[in-house]
């Protein structure tokens, strides 16, 4: 059997075995062949192709982009943050990678996002090769969440099929409060470039590192990935009392609601300004103007509505902006009107400061000595300076006038006698020494320039000397005023004033702490306690100017402002209150400047005083100070009213009834101070509330105030000069239309730098 | 008796080929290296498990290495007469696909088994063709060297390689399964002349085919096998298209250098080449390990053949010699076309490298195959 199979079974041959060793050497040759292949493919392309393979590869990198640091208020409440978005990206060419990605992925972004779903598809037909298409901006992680968890190997709803789109990491800012102290943040535009105010002045320390992803080469031609985090920006600690913010904000928007469209459509005045700061620091507490606008939508064109126009060099047209005009505005001219408005008017604008500037004169007359403070002037309504009458703003003339009197009523007349005896040099330094005509280097974008608004001893002559001496022919900026302000009330010290107090790290620990800084002494502590006396007679005094800033419940101290602008007599006035409280000991220092109010006579420095009155009413006892005087019935009642509608200071109602504790130990300790003070203040108090209430006054007709023996304009209210049939403002005895000061402008004696000092026109 | 005497005694001192099994587990096991090397970064994307592919690779090579253990043991004359019976089960297996047929990345070529393993038939077909043509062949005798005898021949082989072609749209495939046949056929028949003339002539409707694709335009012949062949001409002008994962193992291998970049080093693993442990493992092989590495790896192919040779010479039967020859042609067809395709010197068609690539069915049949080798080594006379 085995024998038979072993015949039949057919036998490798020798044959076969020769072809199999062809066919093995045929594998060999190709293998062969191969293998030169590769040698060739590296040889040839060999270094061709491995810059290729890097180059790919950095293709990877990655830009991280850093979270901008926070701006908080001095209580921690957060002003600007910023907060991270998404960015959905439509990488085409990974979603056409796949066929069975397209479908899925499309009706999950239409789920999603809500996109077009022809548009997507027509896009993606008509870009197969595009990996970076923007389909939505700036969503928050909630509106991509569920997009995510399709993606999310591992969730619930993963969905392998969903390729080609990725989130981009960017961050938004956003500004809680809205439009509340908008011009001190500023904003930022897009690419975290900071605009206007903090966000501009310290956008180095609020920006980051951007951190980077990405691969390199080592030395052995090794492939490292790193990730280099990125470095989130500081944050800053504002000195800005949110709360007291708001209350000044909220005074100023009364304002303009009282006053908009009075004497012509628009807002109720230009500008409004107010500050509020620490006399002993010069740290800002408040600094606001009107009309602000929302951080958050920096580019609404309704928040110019009211506003005076400007063409496109930034220059006023003489219109003011309303609905029907708005929409002709456009390209240069409307970016030109929104930087007029997003411009912060406290240290951009300019101005000539009037009656404000008058304890400045004062004191650089008894800080030489050059007056004691015990002179007595004879006003007869105006002095005759370089051949010109240059008027008191009481035509009818003060009578003798002291130094204190002047002060009080604001006299004009007595403060060209003391310029003429202190002299031009002296005066100049002396306006250099209050910062006047420099920066204060306050710690905000867009401080005017005031260098060269102000006179040198050279070119002051008399007449230029004459009007400096009661704030006419110089500008200023509202910064700069109420810093040499401060300096005047607290004993000379000039301080830096700022806004930021502390910068801190991402992590919360302090980078830098920002003390208070002086700079120089301006004057002694005598004449400063002088100023103090003189301008607490302002509000306290019988006759003072400012009698209407005093809050319900409280003494304070100041000087009011009514400014004429050029061209003169037109008719157009800045009015001002610069005050402090308390009274005795200065610790807050306010100053509210409405630059040409809505109204039909604007020469009233009332528009600023009773704004200054309605801000301190609620900030003093917000910030803990005591009453001191006694309260009228009538101003209980509006205190009673107002404490009805307060909603901001949750922490009001419980210092309201501390203080009102407080006040019967405060009467007792003023007992001490003297009875004279307590006497006058309660006079004024009554004088106060009855020209706060009414129109015409009838009280005590007095020999500095003779227009009160005029007849009245039934219309108005306004008594009749018997002479001249000019109205007269029975607040302040100003006569409508009449021009109290010599125009410099169209003057041919001035001399030729007086006109380039002034030639400005002054905000 | 007698047989039983001898068979028994064969079992007391086997003889099996350690070196050819050396080499099949080198194989599996650098190829799990590689495997792991150029999947993680892929599958830690995908699976959120670096090891996902190294896992179920180990797993497909377990049971494939059992299997081979069986088909050893199971002497290879047993399935001598059910030759035409695996041919007609192959090609049944192969039409199955038209009505159960699962799709899988867009192409029609498993069936599934039980949920979750599918099998390729065209890995059944080329395992079949190669028992039923051995058995054929040695049941034909002297037949086989006539014309006739030829084209029977041939012509299964060219029946089966159509029909996987036709149905499964897997070219390369049908491509390895004419070629075993005619690689059988050839060491089977004495003489050149024909075969010669035979090679010639495929070569040249080749020639004639690339002249006339070359001046169409991609897109314009709506075939993707033609649009892979004008991207093999020129695979810079497709770089974003059909020549891109050609164009991307081309710039793995060309900055490979000679010792190349070190292991888990490769930069084009990383997303550049899509599923780089399928057709494209050799790539990544060249681009880490460098022209050293890539020749270290054919050598072992080579190393692999000769000794499949010398056991083909020393088999006891005709039959027993052309199993191992068919197994050889296979084996020998996929790793040229592999690293031809991966070094662009042939179009691209989708084929993988032996022990090496990720894939079950593949390493499962192959792993059969080299059963069927030892099993006719075990059985030779030493």
């Amino acid at each position: 059997m085995s024998r038979k199979r072993k015949r039949k079974q057919q036998k490798f041959t020798i044959g076969m075995k020769r072809k199999l060793v062809v066919l093995f050497l045929l594998v060999l040759l190709a293998f062969v062949g191969l293998g030169v292949r590769i040698l060739l493919i590296n040889r040839n392309n060999g270094e061709e192709y491995e810059k290729q393979v890097l180059s790919q590869q950095e293709y990877d990198s990655t830009t991280l982009p850093f979270r901008r640091g926070e701006i908080t208020d001095a209580n921690g409440t957060v002003l600007a943050y910023s907060e991270k978005v998404y960015n959905v990206i439509l990488d085409v060419k990974q979603l056409l990678y796949d066929e069975d990605y397209l479908d899925p992925t499309i009706s999950a972004l239409v789920t999603n996002f809500g996109f077009d779903e022809s548009e997507l598809r027509t896009y993606i037909s008509e870009n197969p090769t595009s990996q970076y298409h923007t389909l939505a901006k700036e969503l928050s992680y909630e509106e991509i969440k569920a997009f995510k968890d399709l993606q999310t190997a591992g969730s619930d709803t993963y969905n392998s099929n969903i390729q080609g789109v990725w989130f981009e990491e960017t961050y938004i800012r956003k500004y809680p409060n809205g439009s509340m102290a908008s011009d001190v943040i500023g904003f930022t535009t897009s690419d975290n470039n900071g605009l206007y105010g903090l966000e501009e002045y310290y956008n180095d320390v609020l920006s980051g590192t951007p951190g980077r992803e990405y691969g390199y080469i080592d030395e052995d031609s090794a492939l490292e990935r790193t990730t280099i985090p990125a470095t989130d920006g500081n944050s800053i600690v504002t000195t800005i009392d949110g709360n007291l913010q708001s209350i000044v904000e909220r005074y100023l928007a009364e304002f303009n609601e009282e006053h908009k469209n009075e004497a012509h459509e628009g807002n109720g005045a230009n500008n409004v300004g107010c500050i509020i700061m620490e006399v002993d620091t010069g740290n800002v507490l408040a600094m606001a103007s009107y009309p602000n606008f929302d951080l958050n939508d920096t580019k609404n064109t309704d928040a110019l509505i009211g506003m005076p126009m400007v063409d496109e060099n930034g220059n006023k047209t003489g219109d003011y902006i309303t609905e029907e005009n708005l929409e002709t505005l456009e390209g240069d001219v409307l970016l030109q009107n929104f930087n007029s408005l997003w411009r912060n008017f406290c240290i951009s604008d300019t101005y000539e400061p009037g009656s404000v500037a008058k304890p400045f004169t004062v004191a650089t007359g008894l800080e030489t000595g050059i007056i004691t403070g015990n002179e007595v002037y004879q006003c007869d309504g105006y002095l005759n300076i370089g051949g010109y009458n240059i008027k008191c703003h009481n035509t009818y003339g003060h009578g003798p006038i002291t130094i204190p009197s002047a002060i009080e009523q604001s006299c004009n007349v007595a403060m060209m006698y003391i310029g003429q005896a202190i002299g031009a040099d002296i005066f100049t330094k002396f306006q250099t020494q209050f910062g006047f005509g420099l920066k204060t280097n306050i710690d905000l974008a867009g401080e005017a320039r005031t260098e060269g608004l102000t006179y040198t001893a050279e070119q002051m002559g008399s007449t230029e000397l004459a009007t400096n001496t009661f704030g006419q022919g110089f500008n200023v900026d509202m910064i700069e005023m109420i810093t040499a302000f401060c300096s005047l009330i607290n004993g000379g010290k000039f301080y830096e004033p700022h806004v930021v107090s502390k910068i801190v790290n991402s992590s919360g620990a302090t980078v830098e702490n920002i003390e208070p800084r002086v700079l120089r002494e301006t004057v002694s502590g005598s004449t400063s306690e002088k100023i103090i006396e003189y301008c607490n007679l302002v509000v306290s005094g019988e006759n003072g100017t400012g009698k209407t800033a005093r809050p319900a419940g409280y003494m304070i101290g100041g000087k009011t402002g009514t400014a004429q602008t050029l061209p003169r007599g037109n008719g157009e006035y800045v009015v001002s209150f610069m005050g402090y409280a308390p009274a005795d000991d200065p610790e807050i220092a306010i100053y509210v400047v409405v630059d040409r109010p809505n109204v039909e006579s604007q020469d009233n420095a009332k528009y600023a005083t009773t704004i200054v009155k309605k801000i301190l009413t609620e900030a003093l006892p917000y910030l803990n100070y005591p009453m001191t005087e006694e309260v009228t019935e009538e101003e209980q009642a509006e205190l009673d009213e107002l404490m009805a509608n307060i909603v901001t200071p949750i922490t009001s109602s419980s210092t309201e009834g501390a203080s009102g504790e407080e006040t019967v130990d405060g009467d007792a300790t003023e007992g001490a101070s003297g009875s004279e003070e307590g006497a006058s203040s309660e006079s004024s108090s009554d004088a106060a509330s009855s020209s706060s209430s009414g129109a015409s006054d009838d009280a005590t007709t007095e020999t500095s105030q003779i227009w009160k023996s005029f007849e009245v304009d039934p219309e108005t209210g306004y008594y009749i000069d018997p002479s001249t049939g000019a109205l007269i403002n029975p607040d302040n005895g100003n006569s409508i239309g009449g021009d109290a000061l010599p125009d410099f402008d169209s003057s041919s004696t001035g001399s030729a730098s007086s006109s380039a000092a002034s030639s400005d026109t002054t905000e | 008796m007698e047989a039983v005497q001898t068979i028994k005694k064969q079992k007391t001192e086997i003889y099996i080929d350690y070196t050819l099994l050396f080499i099949v587990i080198f194989l599996m096991a650098f190829g799990l290296i590689m495997l792991y090397s150029t999947s993680s970064y892929e599958a830690m994307l995908d699976y959120n498990d670096a090891k996902y592919y190294l896992k179920r690779q180990l797993l497909f090579n377990g049971v494939g290495l059992a299997v081979m253990a069986a088909a050893a043991v199971v002497p290879y004359t047993f399935y001598k007469k059910f030759g035409v019976i695996i041919y007609a089960l192959a090609t049944i297996s192969v039409l199955l696909i038209i009505p159960m047929g699962k799709e899988v990345n867009g192409a029609k070529r498993w069936i599934e088994i039980t949920n979750g393993i599918n099998i390729q038939p065209a890995e059944i077909a080329k395992v079949a063709i190669i028992i039923f043509l051995a058995a054929y062949i040695s049941t034909l005798g002297r037949k086989v060297t006539t014309a006739k005898g030829f084209w029977k021949v041939m012509g299964s082989a060219i029946f089966e390689g159509l029909l996987v072609y036709k149905i499964t749209d897997n070219l390369s495939s049908a491509l390895i399964i004419i070629g075993i046949g005619f690689a059988m056929i050839f060491i089977a028949t004495p003489g050149y002349k024909k075969y010669i003339l035979f090679m010639l002539f495929g070569i040249a409707i080749v020639v004639v085919f690339i002249a006339y694709i070359s001046n169409l335009e991609v897109g314009s012949t709506g075939n993707f096998r033609f649009d892979r062949i004008l991207a093999w001409l020129d695979p810079e002008a497709y770089a974003s298209g059909k020549g891109f994962q050609t164009l991307q193992a081309l710039y793995a291998i060309g900055s490979g250098g000679f010792f190349g970049k070190g292991l888990g080093q490769s930069m084009q693993k990383m997303g550049f080449i899509p599923e780089a442990q399928n057709d494209m493992i050799f790539s990544i092989i060249c681009e880490e390990l460098g022209i050293f590495g890539a020749i270290g790896v054919m050598a072992m192919f080579l190393l692999l053949l000769y000794r499949m040779m010398l056991i083909a010479n020393n088999a006891k039967d005709l039959y027993g010699s052309l199993l191992v020859v068919g197994v050889m042609a296979h084996i020998a067809i996929q790793v040229v076309l592999n690293i031809a395709v991966v070094t662009n010197t042939l179009p691209n068609t989708g084929i993988t490298l032996p022990f090496i690539s990720y894939g079950g069915s593949a390493v499962l049949f192959q792993l059969i195959e080299i059963g069927i080798v030892l099993s006719v080594d075990i059985r030779s006379e030493h």
